[in-house]
């Protein structure tokens, strides 16, 4: 299972976004690479589902077929561990 | 930072360049600010620098009371950091301790003490 952390520039909030999805993970025990991108290198990232921001789902959409999950707050690990659970849901 | 020779002016307009394109989402939680732009030749330096604004400032519809400036020389350098940020931001009580803390040496010490 691999997912896509994504936003502007992919070097800092994207970093730790990856990093608040890999705590849910593990608080979940559940196995996944997480990886971060820049919102104009998901393209070329093959991955199982794309967390991003609200402000990139409509044009992410447009472009990709990934299933999308929004996060507000990227180092709310409430917010995160809910968006997973819900990934890991439609998954099944 | 600028006064520091971290980053120049250009790096300030990027920042904000970037909030205008991209949207809020360097409010990686509530009250809490992690200005960047991507590296470039405006950022001399790789580091950080800590603000904290008391009554808070209206970053579009999100109050923003704790600020981290992020210039990152490479997309490498300051992975460690960031992972560090990572797990001190995931504690909500550590962005409240920092915003209530009265003086600097305060906040030295919570960061000392929380900042892994």
């Amino acid at each position: 299972m691999k997912i896509l952390a994504v936003c502007g520039f992919g070097v800092g909030s994207s970093m730790i976004l990856k990093m608040t999805i890999q705590k849910a993970l593990n608080e979940l025990n559940v196995k996944g690479d997480v990886v971060n991108s820049d919102i104009s290198d998901v393209k070329s990232q093959n991955a199982d589902a794309i967390f991003t921001s609200p402000d990139f789902v409509n044009d992410l959409k447009k472009r990709v077929n990934t299933p999308l999950y929004p996060v507000k707050k990227y180092s709310d690990l409430e917010e995160v561990k809910g968006q997973v659970e819900k990934f890991l849901k439609d998954q099944d | 930072m600028m006064l520091n020779y971290y980053i120049t002016e250009d790096y300030i307009d990027q920042m904000l360049e970037s909030i205008e394109k991209f949207g809020t989402y360097i409010v990686l939680a509530d009250e809490f600010a992690l200005p960047h732009a991507r590296p470039s030749e405006a950022v001399k330096k790789t580091g950080m620098s800590l603000l904290v604004v008391k009554n808070g400032v209206d970053l579009k519809n999100n109050d923003v009371k704790l600020f981290i400036v992020l210039a990152a020389k490479d997309s490498t350098t300051h992975t460690e950091v960031l992972q560090s940020l990572a797990s001190f931001l995931m504690e909500k009580q550590n962005i409240k301790d920092v915003i209530n803390a009265e003086r600097v040496d305060d906040i030295e010490t919570i960061l000392e003490k929380r900042w892994k």
